[in-house]
């Protein structure tokens, strides 16, 4: 597996609550979504986006509602929880500091610079 | 829908093996994914055909993402995975505390766990339910093999009532089973090959004689022992997600058990039954998986099938 795949797998979970914060979506569009906002980064198998979802409703983190489109056809949307907006919270403070450490070590220069 | 797509959705389908409503709607789901990307790749350009294989390409593997899927819903919470071990829990006690001397303490927890069985069959048949039905087929056996005690004129009833609805009843339920998910029926079988191990151990020739209950009094601490090694490895096959992770888990616990036995009960088992013990587990976890196919394509559950399953 590619070193991209193996990065959206680890970080699925944060990515699909992000989004989902933002604005209630369903399946589909989260795959649009996730490849227009990242430039087309984010693009993977979209079989796997399911599992990711079902397990974010399992654990309460999100909730699925199926809802009707303007144009009738109904879709399952995704709401973010007062759990998933906690979780979301904890995982981008971690993820400030992941960057912050990787910052420090790989562009040691810029970090300097913009103290 | 075309063709592609049914298949599709029917493989992913036959890897989900979840709660008949929760399959519904993660296929619903699916389909409705489906139904946006071809319209979408069909605004490209994409003849009918084109845009579906596109699609399936997309999503990836329908066996993959079914597994997968499965893998999400498939860990239990730990009220279920006590739930799921408490009849286990309940003999271990029995035999530990040694309440089974008693008639009052056996004939109570027998009826706790058939009611509780009868219950949950009726109700959801949900997961927790297989290890409370596998005890309740016990009483419903011992009560077919006692009736060969019966005075010579009434042995027809075995013959013209009792047997064949038991056989009916049994089957029906193993299909069933099977069709929620054949593993149910190795979770509900599993104590089975330890019941009868140790069964045999304490000497039981037809009479429960002073002897064999002298030799069950001294095991009934170890009898005890192998059912707790049944519930701690129920308890991580609810908890854990990995189907075959699963299977292994409760392979192992059952193979614990028949160790245990094999152990304590030394110089009264030879070698053949403790190899049709080992073949019987085996065939708790092969046969079901097997039977599956013949089962859900209705070859067989047609014959027992009345009604679909909640």
């Amino acid at each position: 597996m590619s070193e991209r795949h193996e990065l959206i797998k680890s970080n699925i979970d944060s990515l699909l609550l992000c989004l989902i914060s933002g604005q209630p979506m369903y399946g589909y569009q989260i795959i649009k979504e996730l490849k227009d906002r990242s430039r087309g980064y984010f693009s993977f198998k979209e079989g796997t986006l399911y599992p990711a979802l079902h397990r974010l409703e399992k654990s309460g983190l999100i909730e699925g509602k199926w809802q009707a489109l303007p144009s009738g056809q109904q879709r399952k949307y995704y709401y973010i929880t007062e759990k998933g907006y906690a979780s979301l919270a904890l995982q981008r403070s971690s993820w400030r500091e992941f960057l912050n450490a990787m910052n420090l070590i790989i562009r040691p220069e810029e970090v300097r610079d913009s103290i | 829908m075309s063709t592609g797509i049914d298949e599709y959705l029917h493989n992913v389908k036959s890897s989900l093996r979840l709660e008949a409503p929760d399959e519904a709607e993660v296929i619903r789901e699916l389909a409705t994914h489906i139904e946006d990307e071809v319209k979408e790749l069909k605004g490209t350009g994409l003849r009918d055909d084109e845009a579906v294989s596109a699609c399936i390409r997309l999503l990836g593997s329908a066996k993959s993402v079914g597994r997968k899927i499965y893998e999400a819903h498939s860990q239990g919470t730990w009220q279920q995975a006590l739930l799921t071990s408490l009849p286990h829990l309940l003999f271990a006690l029995l035999f530990i505390l040694n309440w089974w001397r008693g008639l009052t303490a056996v004939l109570i927890l027998l009826i706790g766990i058939m009611s509780t069985a009868v219950y949950g069959w009726w109700h959801r048949k949900s997961g927790w339910l297989f290890p409370w039905i596998g005890y309740s087929l016990l009483p419903v056996i011992i009560a077919g093999l006692s009736l060969i005690y019966l005075p010579t004129g009434l042995t027809w009833i075995a013959f013209i009532v009792y047997i064949p609805l038991t056989l009916w009843l049994i089957l029906r339920v193993i299909t069933q089973t099977i069709k929620k998910d054949w593993l149910y029926l190795s979770l509900m079988l599993l104590p089975m090959p330890a019941i009868i191990g140790w069964f045999v151990a304490a000497d039981w020739q037809g009479n429960f004689n002073a002897e064999a209950e002298a030799r069950l009094y001294y095991d009934a601490p170890w009898i005890g022992v192998s059912f707790l090694a049944l519930a701690f490895g129920v308890v991580t096959f609810v908890r854990i997600r990995r189907r075959w992770l699963k299977i292994s888990v409760l392979f192992m616990s059952g193979a614990i058990a028949l160790t245990f036995i094999s152990s304590y009960a030394r110089g009264r088992l030879d070698f053949i039954v403790l190899l049709l013990l080992i073949l019987f587990l085996v065939s708790i976890f092969l046969v079901p998986a097997l039977l599956e196919n013949g089962v859900k394509t209705g070859r067989w559950g047609k014959y027992f099938e009345h009604r679909p399953m909640s």
